[in-house]
């Protein structure tokens, strides 16, 4: 009976240390890869914040006015951005070389579909980016014009304008990534052809006013003369 | 210069006359109804005043549709004998050309000032083509102290009614006497005398294509004079009447050319500007004398709205570019709280501020800068409004001084502008530390030190 259990302990004790000696130099190399991907994140990330810092970003974005449709506030903080994403990217990068030692099928897999998504998910990204910054711009532009164009609700029309945009590029980004393209693009179409609907509803309805008001008055010319008063300023 | 060459009909014209001693421009747009009153004033003038120069008058259009240039070539001066003209009398040529490039004030100037140039003038002088009370002396007074009394540019100095200038009472003029130091009290004018000297130095700038092509070309022919030392002094004219304004022109762009103009050049020359203090009067010429003046209708209900309106919906915008005790002091003023609209006072403090905030966002460019200077028609309006609040039942004299009261503020917190101009990050409060009021703040910033 103690034998069998001698045997048994043993055996299993043997495939214990057969799998401590299989995995172990592996894992070892894994902490290894890690522990150096986590200096070269840390290294990367305080070289390029000093960089960006140093050759002025910042300044650049803020000075060519890209800062203030990226953020609300018009104080980028580009170099931190930047740093920070390039410290995640060495330790993404670092942590997929650490599962590849392991040279498992799982392990495999996933490095194979990281490697492949990658180049899509920076895509996506950018075109997020670029959607985020159009709508900022476009969005403040259409703001400051309809209000000086004396059009109704230019908040409204401004935010209308911000979602629409954004909404264009999160279904652009999602269609990169093969993420519910469907879904995106049907809200995107439903939402910019009830706009639309809406927008010729209130223009033909609100107009039938107008051009009565436009028809029973005068030409622009026997305006009184008040309403000239205010381009007579210089 | 070279990127913009003197147009071949002009080149001609010029080799033809050789040379002149005197070139008065007009530049026009479709004026067919006023410009004849104008070049009739200008030759009599020329010839009544100085009857020995070789005199030329220059009518640079924008490609009227409505017979501009024809009028320009075809109007008399009737009953010359009128006038006691002196003998012998030299002939005074007349030109007229379309001018090229950006259409605009600013473009139609720059082809006067080239054929002045190729016709090697010893003064030049401009004159808009819409006046009314335009008359033969005003050529004298424009042209006299650069010709015979060594000043290079000749500022007008009208009368006008109080609710007129507006742009230039509340902006232009305080802003730029606060600047350079002195009180050129018609900057924007329109109506210019000008020597070869600095009509050589306008051309050879490269800035031609900017908003100095268009409504931005008075600021910048003042500014320039002021701030690169040339001798200045102004002439009086008596009352200022023109023809009103196209009513399809956009008041917010030609806010927004004016003010970016001295925006931009703020940036150029500061510094000049940094070390200046006070301001110093500037030599006047002309007989002063009171005249009667076209009443101005102003409708302050609607200004008010839009300042209301303008707080309401571009409060996003103004906060990337206000201080935020600026902005809060605005937003108070613009609330349900101030619904009077009798009692509407935008303070000289607070409408410093704010012009001096716009001035450093403009130099920061927290955002595109044609947005920030567009958003900027709201708060105009509202100070307008305040303005005209406050001297409704003024005399032209109070006015004169309310004016003056403004332009002293400017002055007086001009250490703010300087302080706030380099250091705009650093300098820029906290959002919560909104104080408790105006004048407490006006209090803080005037102690600052002005930066060497």
């Amino acid at each position: 009976m103690i034998e069998a259990l001698e045997k048994v302990l043993q055996e299993a004790l043997a495939r214990l240390s057969s799998l401590v000696m299989t995995y172990l130099p592996g894992a070892l190399a894994a902490l290894v890869i890690m522990l150096a991907a986590l200096l070269l994140a840390l290294l990367a990330r305080w070289m390029l914040g000093r960089i960006f810092k140093g050759i002025g970003v910042d300044r650049f974005l803020r000075q060519s006015g890209i800062a203030s449709v990226l953020t609300r506030s018009g104080q980028p903080r580009t170099s931190r951005v930047i740093a920070a994403a390039a410290y995640w990217a060495i330790l993404v990068a670092g942590a997929l070389t650490a599962l590849s030692v392991f040279d498992t099928q799982l392990t495999t897999r996933m490095t194979d579909a990281l490697v492949r998504v990658f180049p899509k998910l920076i895509l996506a990204a950018v075109i997020l980016v670029c959607g985020l910054w159009l709508a900022q711009l476009l969005g403040r532009s259409v703001l400051v014009w309809a209000f000086n164009e004396n059009l109704p609700w230019p908040r409204r029309l401004s935010l209308a304008v911000r979602v629409i945009i954004t909404l264009a590029a999160v279904a652009t980004a999602a269609d990169q990534l093969d993420f519910g393209r469907q879904v995106f693009l049907a809200a995107f179409i439903l939402l910019v052809g009830g706009a639309a609907l809406a927008g010729g509803l209130a223009v033909g309805l609100g107009s039938r006013d107008a051009v009565r008001r436009y028809l029973e008055t005068k030409a622009p010319e026997d305006q009184p003369r008040e309403e000239r008063s205010l381009w007579d300023h210089l | 210069m070279a990127s913009h060459p003197l147009p071949e009909p002009a080149r001609q014209a010029a080799r033809e006359i050789h040379r002149a001693d005197i070139v008065l421009g007009i530049p026009s747009y479709n004026n067919a109804r006023t410009i004849a009153h104008v070049v009739r004033a200008a030759q009599a003038g020329l010839g009544r005043y100085f009857p020995q120069y070789k005199s030329v008058i220059v009518n640079s259009d924008g490609g009227s549709q409505d017979g501009t240039r024809e009028a320009v070539l075809s109007c008399r001066v009737e009953d010359a004998h009128l006038l006691l003209l002196a003998s012998p009398l030299l002939p005074v040529h007349r030109l007229s050309f379309p001018y090229h490039g950006i259409p605009g004030k600013g473009s139609a100037f720059r082809l006067i000032f080239q054929i002045a140039q190729a016709l090697e003038a010893k003064a030049c002088a401009v004159v808009d083509s819409d006046l009314r009370s335009i008359n033969p002396e005003w050529i004298d007074l424009l042209v006299r102290p650069t010709l015979h009394a060594g000043y290079d540019f000749v500022a007008p100095y009208y009368h006008r009614h109080k609710y007129d200038g507006t742009i230039t009472n509340s902006i232009v003029y305080p802003l730029t006497r606060a600047l350079y130091g002195l009180r050129v009290r018609q900057p924007i004018g329109g109506d210019f005398g000008v020597s070869a000297r600095l009509l050589s130095r306008y051309l050879e700038r490269q800035d031609w294509e900017t908003d100095v092509a268009r409504y931005g070309i008075d600021i910048w022919m003042s500014t320039i004079a002021v701030a690169e030392g040339f001798r200045v002094c102004q002439s009086f004219l008596g009352a200022k009447l023109h023809h009103a304004k196209d009513p399809g022109a956009d008041l917010s762009a030609m806010l927004h050319q004016v003010v970016g103009s001295v925006f931009t050049l703020l940036e150029e020359y500061e510094p000049v500007w940094r070390t200046r203090t006070g301001s110093a009067p500037v030599d006047l010429f002309g007989f002063r004398y009171d005249v009667g003046l076209d009443p101005i209708p102003v409708n302050v209900e609607r200004m008010l709205a839009a300042f209301r309106r303008g707080c309401e919906d571009l409060r996003e915008v103004w906060a990337l570019a206000l201080q935020p005790a600026t902005l809060a002091a605005v937003r108070d003023l613009g609330g349900p709280a101030s619904r009077s609209p009798r009692a509407f006072r935008l303070e000289d403090e607070l409408w410093t501020w704010i012009v001096f905030d716009l001035a450093c966002a403009h130099r920061r460019r927290p955002l595109e800068r044609g947005l920030l200077l567009r958003s900027l028609t709201p708060l105009y309006l509202g100070r307008v409004a305040s303005f005209v609040l406050e001297v409704e039942d003024c005399f032209a004299e109070q006015v004169e001084e309310r004016i003056e009261r403004l332009c002293l503020c400017f002055e007086k917190l001009k250490p703010r502008l300087v302080a706030q101009w380099r250091g705009a990050e650093e300098s820029r409060p906290a959002r919560a530390g909104r104080p408790s009021s105006v004048a407490a703040q006006v209090g803080e910033i005037t102690t600052l030190e002005v930066q060497p």
